[in-house]
């Protein structure tokens, strides 16, 4: 049974990891892209 | 960072943004954290071992989540292609591709936990079940539509071409799911859905509804994120562009 | 109603005619998709009951491998001399471009199966029970690879990455069609039981659901892709 836990463990690190990364790494692109578009073109649709 | 509200046709006169974050998403992302922490706390501590499948509902619990919000970003993709095509404006070009990539993530993100969950359950990763080899076969469809995304064109061709494949790849949703279910239906075999006790009661279901709410709320959050990166991207290639145009006029007037 | 089918001939008889210059279909592909034939043989046991088992499966894969090589050699060969722009501005009806386009690959297509049947009848000793069966199967398999290929052969036609795009395209989403063709053909030969109805029933729709797709795509795809 406790062999389970291991793979459940592995299962939401990987999900909720998975998904934390890629919202890390897509806010820090949004920043870098704001400092380099001039300030009028920020404002979006 | 200012705080600034989503700007729909402001006045110039308020702050810019900087990065992509704004009151809307901070909410947003807030309430995501909590339903992420609630998820957790019902699908590892409170909810009891499914009679079933034991221990091993708690990664069902991140299954179904991800498999639904994958399904639904590829649904928007597909709107947005029809949209775009229509409309031919770049908002639906760039809603379309966002969802698109958020949907290949959270796609691979299921088939991986229907690994696990094989592993445990069955010994091995994998298992040509219906849900794995559905799953698979679409994530290489629309990993298509990335790939073609990523080739170097002007915005209407680059955005043509991803709503035409967006539009092809979504009829062949339902197709392949039945042409799978036939095939791996007949052998009874191992599935990962059909052991699930439908008589899912009390905290086993509230974590499954907390699991899906949270799921709905981090995709839409992401879809945000994702579309505003998208936007700035396209701005900065324009003015990347006027910049080398002005400096060649530069150049011409001082040599 | 009856000039939009002179349109679509003559995209089929100009697609056809193309095809006996440049003898792609039957010239280079053919060879390959026997070639494919022997390299089974060689590869599994012919004396075993593998290579008759295995038929429908090694007969489809091989018959998508070759539809590849013949979208790649032709939608290269016109987006070279330019004649996709040609058609674009030529004023004929995008989706009968596509519907003759599709015609001529569904032509070219069915003559390399006939052909492959012919070897592995010869090669594999099967017999072919189920006429019927087969032969629906095949056709309905037929026109959803070509409605499909159109589409992703004609996108992929003005990329310097196509050939490697195109398989990578076409071939995920012809997953389904594979699957039920060789269920279907199963069937046909005797190899399973049950109706192959569904199956032939699964692939029209298929077949149908693109040919729809592409007729209405084909505009902004000629025009903009």
């Amino acid at each position: 049974m406790t062999e389970a836990w291991w793979y459940i463990v592995a299962a939401w690190g990987a999900t909720l990891g998975g998904v934390g990364i890629y919202a890390t790494l897509l806010l820090r692109k949004g920043r870098r892209l704001s400092r380099v578009v001039p300030p009028e073109d920020r404002r979006w649709m | 960072m200012t705080n600034t509200t989503t700007p729909r046709g402001d006045a110039p006169s308020a702050p810019a943004p900087v990065g992509t974050g704004s009151t809307g998403t901070r909410v947003l992302g807030a309430v995501a954290l909590v339903l992420v922490a609630l998820t957790a706390l019902y699908g590892l501590v409170i909810s009891p071992p499914d009679r079933q499948l034991g221990e091993t509902i708690r990664i069902i619990y991140m299954h179904v989540p991800t498999v639904s919000v994958a399904y639904i970003a590829f649904i928007i993709t597909a709107v947005s292609s029809a949209m775009y095509l229509w409309k031919r404006t770049e908002f639906w070009d760039l809603l379309g591709a966002s969802s698109a990539e958020l949907g290949v993530l959270f796609f691979a993100l299921t088939i991986l936990e229907g690994a696990l969950w094989g592993k445990t359950t069955w010994g091995t990763f994998w298992e040509w079940e219906p849900r794995l080899t559905t799953s698979a076969v679409l994530l290489l469809v629309y990993i298509g539509y990335l790939a073609v995304r990523a080739i170097p064109a002007d915005a209407r061709t680059r955005a043509t071409r991803s709503a035409i494949i967006g539009l092809v790849a979504v009829v062949n949703i339902p197709i392949v799911h039945k042409a799978v279910d036939w095939w791996r239906g007949l052998h009874q075999g191992r599935t990962v859905m059909s052991t699930i006790d439908p008589e899912m009661g009390g905290s086993q279901l509230v974590a499954m509804y907390l699991a899906l709410l949270a799921g709905l709320i981090v995709f839409v959050w992401l879809l945000i994120h994702r579309f505003r990166v998208a936007f700035l991207a396209e701005r900065a290639a324009d003015s990347g562009l006027e910049h080398a145009i002005e400096q060649r006029r530069v150049e011409g007037a001082t040599s | 109603m009856a000039d939009y089918l002179a349109q679509i001939r003559l995209v089929l008889v100009k697609d056809l005619r193309l095809e006996l210059r440049s003898r792609i279909a039957l010239g280079q592909v053919l060879p390959f998709a026997v070639l494919v034939l022997f390299l089974f043989a060689f590869a599994l046991d012919p004396d075993g009951d593998v290579l008759e088992v295995a038929t429908p499966g090694l007969f489809w894969v091989t018959v998508l491998f070759s539809a590849v090589l013949i979208l790649q050699r032709t939608f290269a060969l016109e987006a070279d001399d330019g004649v996709l722009d040609a058609l674009r501005l030529s004023g004929l009806a995008p989706s009968a471009i596509f519907l003759g386009k599709v015609s001529a690959l569904v032509v070219q297509l069915l003559v390399l199966e006939a052909v492959l049947a012919v070897g592995v009848a010869v090669l594999y000793d099967v017999t072919f029970s189920g006429i019927g069966l087969l032969v629906l199967v095949a056709l309905s398999a037929t026109v959803g690879i070509a409605a499909s290929g159109a589409i992703y052969g004609a996108l992929s036609a003005r990329l310097k990455s196509r050939d490697t795009l195109l398989p990578v395209l076409l071939l995920p989403l012809l997953a389904p069609v594979l699957i039920s063709a060789t269920r279907g053909f199963e069937i046909g030969l005797r190899h399973e039981a049950g109706g192959g109805w569904s199956w032939i029933g699964l692939l029209s729709v298929f077949a149908l659901a693109y040919l729809a797709l592409g007729a209405v795509l084909f505009r902004p795809l000629l025009e903009d892709a």
